[in-house]
């Protein structure tokens, strides 16, 4: 084995490493703990690359096997056996990357259950489904060479197949034209989704034709790839003239979409200086108009670097296309961006790894590459005498192995180093620091016969002869992002019953504060928050020696479940005459703010309604009463203050 | 059973949120917390099925539109999202593959996935499909305090909002939003601000998005077949051509021109070389 193939091997092998530690993560946590797919980007990188840019890749298989079989161009029989794998393997990488990418991978076999006519994505599966199965039996016979299969049954099998060849490269042909196809059809239905400059309703033309193009750029690439590799002799001419076959698709490709954006008169929008009209033609001239024009010149299809260049930016190219469709060019909802994780890569890479691994296990050992008699040439293997230790006691065959299996475990070792939180946890949802409210002047205003206030934040020097009178407002909007709650706190200080009052929400202060503010516990807007600190308590207690006073039970557990409730010390927890009822087993965890408010309001609120539906109408309990700013206001400036006010209230009643 | 819908007056609207709590209520879907994935807590989410978006000081309620020739059903390979006769579009999380191409396909970006479960589900609002079962209306209806959210046949919401934008010029823009976008929807709304912003894109036009597949998936059997005709038919040429190239040869040595076809191809060195 050469030492690039040995190199090539343990990189590959690292990658898995890394696969199968990010694959762990993936069905464990669930799509949303390590992709960056979202509601705005349902579909990303493993839809783009995996499936669409993986199917159109793989396209080569049919092109080939029509060049060779139905056209009968028998120069080309070489790369019919490497396109064939190469489809297959792609295929199967497609199917597995589909795995990954389903919520509900178990689910895979849905659609021969419950067929779908209408559905494009029923076509896709189907044809991919079926031809998946054609290319096995085209690549069987290949397999069933190997001499372990020469027993008479296997010959008969060998040469049914081989009899069957026609039908299911024909039948191989129509399945391809059909999903090639449809995976742009998959686009027909998102017309206002989908950027004018990449929809079109011949996507599914271009969509064929670009794979076509692209298929042939692949067999060239892998070709090149494969005589650096293997150390074979590079077959100029018949890649030459797969650069011209390609060279002629890709220009038919962009002829075909530049002249379908100037018949429907979309060619405007790719002459605008805007983001996306450069992409477009960035993505056009590496996809298809660069290596279109520069193969089309024999000097360079003949050249084996410019050939592979090329060859490699065709395909980079409709990648890109792909990409574009699925997720470039895919409107999202302002402020929403989409950037594929590195676990989505890590996945990606892993399948194109694996795949590349089988890939070079069945070039090893069958005669993927017909005419090079390869097993005569592998090198055997030298024993080597290893003075420090046991390896001259191993079989020297496994020295390699051994290096991919250390490159394996430095991949996973690397995977768990970097493995975000998400990846080990699940998807957490974000922290929310919560600010303090803050006092703003405002004014009250009496709503003449109906009993309540009207209530505005006042701005500086304003008069307005309605205003009854001045007073603070508290304006409560913990996470600062533009809904507001005003609440006139004298005026509930003053309805509940003055200084003593106080107590009814204030039902906790932190050491040496008074009037501790609800933020300065709730102190995250959704989650619950922490204010239990160890340290103060284990200072307090005496250090070590003051453990037991909490944790009482040696035997157990040092958690918060087994430790001491804190209001078995701290009596004053709950004070009398408050509205707050901390729970009997607090443990330091404190609700999160949104919680805390609304237990606090809403439950008071209800309360009264309740008690004197009089005084206190049902919108007095009502959401609405208390938030009313979000309607064309903007709390974020407060300086200079602006008159800002509320809609015309129906009631809004501080306590009568 | 007729075709229900639900009329939406953002005029009327206060945007109390009584609609979203009910709704939460009824389904189950518990507080909202701010994941990654949601832009603002108030956006629709796993969820949140419907919620209040503020516009031009209207409030204005998003939730799924149930459309008459909905894109999600179209699109749906498992039959999971369905379009039932009385007019809600309902989804079958027993079908469900997880593919979300329902997500990609909706003109108005409504489906949410539940991106924190390990086995996740598409959520959108379903009318209540199960309340209206019983009898019931949508909770969100039930709930809505101003009456600004009504339910009813279509074809009578569609005559009261008429009604409505005669009955007061100026205070709304002359369109009853889900009448004929997309070849209609069953939730109506009447607005005095344009409602475009709903839309992925403003634009929106009277076809039916699964036309536009139609058009193409109904050419699928001609253009296979076409394909495997034109294909068979190249392949006889070629053969053909191959054996009257041959047949001069050929007459002088044995009658191999007797061969099969595909045979011819088989003879050949390369596929007939297996290992001995």
């Amino acid at each position: 084995m050469s030492s690039r193939q040995t190199a090539v091997k343990t990189v590959l092998w690292t990658i898995m490493g890394v696969f199968a530690v990010v694959t762990i993560a993936r069905f464990a946590n669930g799509l949303g703990a390590v992709t960056h797919l979202s509601d705005a980007a349902p579909w990303g990188l493993w839809i783009a690359l995996d499936v669409m840019a993986g199917v159109a890749l793989a396209a080569g298989g049919f092109t080939l096997a029509a060049t060779v079989y139905i056209f009968g161009l028998e120069r080309y029989r070489p790369f019919v056996r490497p396109a064939i794998l190469t489809a297959f393997l792609g295929y199967a990488a497609v199917a597995v990357g589909l795995m990954y990418d389903l919520g509900l991978p178990w689910h895979i076999w849905h659609p021969i259950v419950y067929p779908q006519l209408h559905s494009v994505l029923f076509e896709v599966a189907m044809c991919v489904m079926l031809y998946l199965t054609v290319l096995a039996l085209e690549f069987s016979p290949v397999v069933l060479e190997h001499r372990w299969f020469d027993r008479p049954v296997f010959r008969t099998v060998h040469r049914l197949l081989k009899r069957a060849t026609i039908p299911l490269v024909i039948a191989g042909i129509m399945l391809s034209t059909l999903h090639q196809s449809s995976l742009g059809s998959l686009f027909l239905i998102t017309p206002y989704r989908l950027h004018p400059l990449w929809y079109s309703p011949i996507i599914w033309i271009l969509f064929f034709i670009s794979a076509v193009g692209v298929g042939l750029m692949m067999v060239t690439l892998e070709s090149c790839v494969s005589a650096w590799l293997f150390h074979h002799e590079r077959r100029a001419d018949q890649l030459a003239g797969l650069g011209l076959a390609a060279s002629v698709v890709l220009l038919l490709y962009a002829g075909l979409r530049l002249g379908d954006l100037a018949w429907r008169s979309q060619l405007r929008l790719a002459l605008q200086p805007t983001s996306m009209a450069a992409l477009f033609w960035f993505e056009l001239a590496v996809s298809a108009l660069v290596p279109g024009v520069l193969l089309a010149i024999a000097a360079v299809r003949r050249s084996a670097r410019g050939l592979g260049m090329l060859a490699l930016m065709a395909v980079l190219g409709i990648i890109g296309y792909r990409f574009d469709v699925a997720v470039v060019a895919f409107s999202r909802p302002a402020g929403a961006s989409y950037f594929p994780s590195w676990i989505e890569v890590a996945v990606s890479a892993g399948i194109v790894a694996g795949a590349a691994l089988i890939f070079l296990f069945f070039v090893e050992r069958l005669r993927v590459y017909p005419e090079e008699p390869r097993a005569e040439q592998l090198p055997v293997a030298v024993r080597h005498i290893d003075p420090y230790g046991t390896r001259p006691l191993l079989p020297s065959v496994l020295a390699v192995p051994r290096r991919y299996s250390m490159g394996f475990v430095i991949g996973a070792a690397l995977a768990l180093a970097f493995l975000p939180r998400a990846g080990w946890l699940g998807a957490t949802a974000m922290r929310e620091p919560v600010s303090p409210a803050r006092v703003v002047p405002g004014v009250v205003r009496a709503l003449g016969a109906t009993p309540g206030y009207h209530l505005a934040v006042m701005s500086a020097g304003a008069q307005d002869a309605r205003v009854a009178a001045s007073v603070g407002l508290l304006e409560i909007d913990g996470n600062r992002d533009g809904r507001v709650v005003l609440f006139p706190h004298d005026l509930h200080e003053a309805d509940l019953g003055g200084a003593q009052s106080c107590v009814m929400c204030h039902h906790a202060n932190l050491p040496f504060r008074r009037n501790t503010a609800c933020a300065g516990c709730h102190r995250d807007m959704y989650s619950p928050t922490d204010v239990f600190d160890h340290g103060s308590h284990a200072a307090k207690l005496g250090g070590n020696g003051g453990c037991v006073r909490c944790h009482p039970n040696s035997e157990l557990a040092k958690t918060r479940a087994t430790a001491t409730p804190c209001d078995r010390c701290h009596a004053d927890m709950q004070l009398a005459g408050s509205r707050v009822r901390p729970a009997r087993t607090f443990d330091g965890r404190t609700i999160s703010y949104v919680d805390a408010m609304h237990r606090l309001c809403i439950g008071c609120h209800t309360e009264l309604h309740q008690k004197e539906p009089a005084k206190h109408p049902a919108d007095f309990a009502l959401c609405g009463n208390c938030h009313r700013d979000a309607i064309g206001s903007s709390f974020q400036q407060l300086a200079p203050y602006a008159v800002v006010e509320h809609d015309v209230p129906s009631s809004t009643r501080v306590g009568g | 059973m007729s075709v229900k819908a639900i009329l939406t007056d953002t005029t009327l609207c206060t945007g109390c949120e009584q609609c979203v709590a009910a709704c939460k209520r009824v389904n189950g879907l518990g507080p909202d917390r701010p994941y990654r994935w949601q832009l603002r807590i108030n956006d629709l989410s796993a969820t949140r099925f419907t919620t209040i978006l503020h516009r031009d000081g209207q409030s204005v309620r998003q939730q799924c539109r149930h459309c008459v020739e909905p894109a999600c059903v179209s699109a749906c390979l498992v039959g999971a999202m369905q379009k039932t006769p009385e007019g809600p579009v309902i989804y079958d999380a027993n079908r469900c593959m997880g593919c979300r191409y329902c997500m990609m396909a909706c003109p108005f970006e409504i489906p949410r996935y539940e991106w924190s479960a390990p086995v996740p589900y598409v959520r959108k609002c379903t009318m209540c499909a199960p309340r209206l079962a019983e009898g019931k209306m949508p909770a969100c209806v039930e709930a809505c305090p101003q009456h600004a959210t009504i339910f009813g046949d279509r074809d009578a919401l569609l005559a009261e909002a008429h009604r409505r934008l005669r009955a007061g010029p100026g205070r709304y823009v002359d369109h009853v939003y889900g009448e004929e976008e997309v070849g209609g929807t069953s939730v109506l709304m009447i607005s005095s601000i344009p409602l475009d912003f709903l839309a992925a894109r403003a634009g929106v036009t009277d076809q039916p998005l699964p036309e536009l597949t139609w058009t193409v998936l109904s050419k699928v059997p001609p253009l296979a077949l076409g394909m495997g005709g034109l294909m068979a038919g190249v392949f006889w040429i070629t053969q053909r051509r191959m054996k009257l190239q041959r047949e001069p040869e050929d007459r002088d040595r044995e009658p191999r021109s007797q061969a099969a076809p595909g045979k011819a191809d088989s003879a050949r060195p390369i596929e007939d070389g297996r290992h001995k």
